[in-house]
């Protein structure tokens, strides 16, 4: 039973690598994602006009709207190309359950994807003239809260695997989803604005993040088996 | 032995086959044939348990293979015309995943022994991307070697030699008899009963919905 659960977590190393690997030959997803936000971030500016102050209130909110609005395109392709060249179907076939390997779907998309964004999330916060004492408060928040992001977004990936207009469905399905992550995740640094602990949205943020690590995995992986036995 | 009783497959609202019987020796070969649509690789996809069975079992002597799952997809190879080959890696790359993804030790030393028996040690740095529909399949075909140093049971394939030249066939020919003696059971559905050189089989789908009709 031992050696079972060890080969397990080999495994789970293995398919992180392995998506880590593709990813880093076509880094085409990762330029379009930072490139989409980058634009967000340079747009917002404009469209407010001149006055300093208007963009210091809303910095926190446009870096996590765009954000979400960022990774979108990104996610529709998560699962789609190993659905299409058959790997899903190689994969449940492995000794490993269909969960882990989907928990370590969106390990990976995390790692490559959104790890990219909060290490340049202080360089938009600068540009969105951010107070310097928010920064680090972003930085933790985004970091809690990209991880629930992420899962959803595998959810929601499996979700339409094999739909005909998928790329279409899938924002207006998980956006709701993510709603709470960007309420709470905001509301970390507008606490820390009016001086007050951020400790209770950032818990908050934590425990979603958490029961979406639990559930999503589920949820995937029950999509992924119905979308191969079509 | 597999024994496949009463299975019942639907798709959407069609049902596939219904009620349908037969008993797979081991150590013995299989091939499905059938007109186009007449269920080959759904039956293939039920047999390894991704299309859901609406009824009836499927035993592994005596066992239901569904009762444990995971041993049973641990103790087969199943191979599609959908390979699942990642196009941004190389052919080595893709034989290294899917060992690992199987659980299984994958030394550079097996894994080029695997691509040697389908002539593919030359192209080992290959990108699938830039490589033939050929050499994607026999990329592919590489895994079964695999079985050979890990413990399997069973080869379900579909439509494995499609795309593959005259050498090609003959180097797949040589796994299968390895296989067999082995005492593996290889299930392929196939349009072409020439690509086994061993005694065979065969499982007519369009015969069997014949004798539903009448």
């Amino acid at each position: 039973m031992n050696s079972i659960h060890s080969s397990w977590s080999n495994i789970f190393i293995a398919h992180i690598k392995r998506d880590i690997l593709t990813n880093s030959r076509s880094l085409l997803d990762l330029i379009s994602i930072v490139g989409f936000m980058i634009l967000i971030i340079i747009l917002f500016p404009l469209g407010l006009g001149p006055i300093k102050e208007k963009l210091n209130i809303v910095s926190n909110a446009v870096i996590w709207v765009g954000l979400i609005l960022a990774i979108i395109p990104s996610l529709e392709k998560l699962l789609q190309k190993d659905f299409e060249n058959g790997w899903l179907d190689q994969i449940a076939t492995s000794p490993a359950p269909l969960e882990i390997i989907m928990l370590s779907k969106a390990i990976s998309y995390w790692l490559i994807m959104l790890i990219p964004l909060i290490i340049t999330s202080p360089i938009f916060a600068i540009l969105l003239d951010m107070d310097l004492k928010n920064i680090p408060w972003l930085v933790i928040s985004i970091s809690a809260g990209s991880l629930a992001i992420s899962l959803i977004g595998l959810s929601g990936s499996a979700l339409i695997l094999g739909a005909r207009k998928g790329n279409i469905l899938l924002p207006i399905l998980i956006i709701p989803l993510m709603t709470p992550i960007l309420i709470f995740g905001v509301g970390v640094n507008e606490a820390v604005k009016i001086n007050e602990s951020p400790f209770g949205n950032l818990f908050l943020l934590l425990a979603l993040t958490l029961i979406y690590l639990v559930i999503s995995p589920f949820i995937s992986a029950l999509l992924v088996r119905i979308a191969i036995g079509r | 032995m597999l024994y496949l009783e009463g299975l019942t497959v639907q798709r959407g609202n069609k049902i596939v086959f219904s009620d349908f019987n037969t008993i797979i020796k081991s150590g013995s070969i299989t091939l499905i044939k059938g007109k186009n649509g007449s269920g080959k690789s759904t039956l293939l996809r039920a047999i390894v348990g991704f299309t859901p069975l609406e009824k009836g079992t499927i035993k592994n002597d005596k066992k239901n293979v569904f009762n444990n799952n995971e041993e049973w997809v641990n103790n087969l190879i199943f191979l599609d015309t959908k390979t699942g080959l990642s196009k941004d890696l190389t052919v080595i790359e893709n034989l290294n995943a899917w060992s690992t993804m199987k659980g299984w030790s994958s030394n550079k030393e097996n894994l080029t022994m695997a691509l040697k028996s389908v002539g593919m040690d030359k192209y080992a740095d290959l990108y699938i991307s830039q490589s033939s529909e050929g050499l994607k399949k026999r990329a592919a075909l590489a895994r079964l070697y695999l079985s050979f140093i890990n413990k399997v049971d069973f080869w379900i394939l579909d439509e494995p030699t499609n795309e593959l030249d005259k050498t090609s066939l003959v180097l797949f020919k040589q796994l299968i008899s390895k296989f067999l003696k082995q005492n593996g059971t290889i299930i392929i559905a196939t349009h072409d009963l020439t690509i086994v050189e061993d005694q065979f089989n065969i499982l007519d789908l369009d015969d069997f919905k014949k004798q539903r009709v009448s």
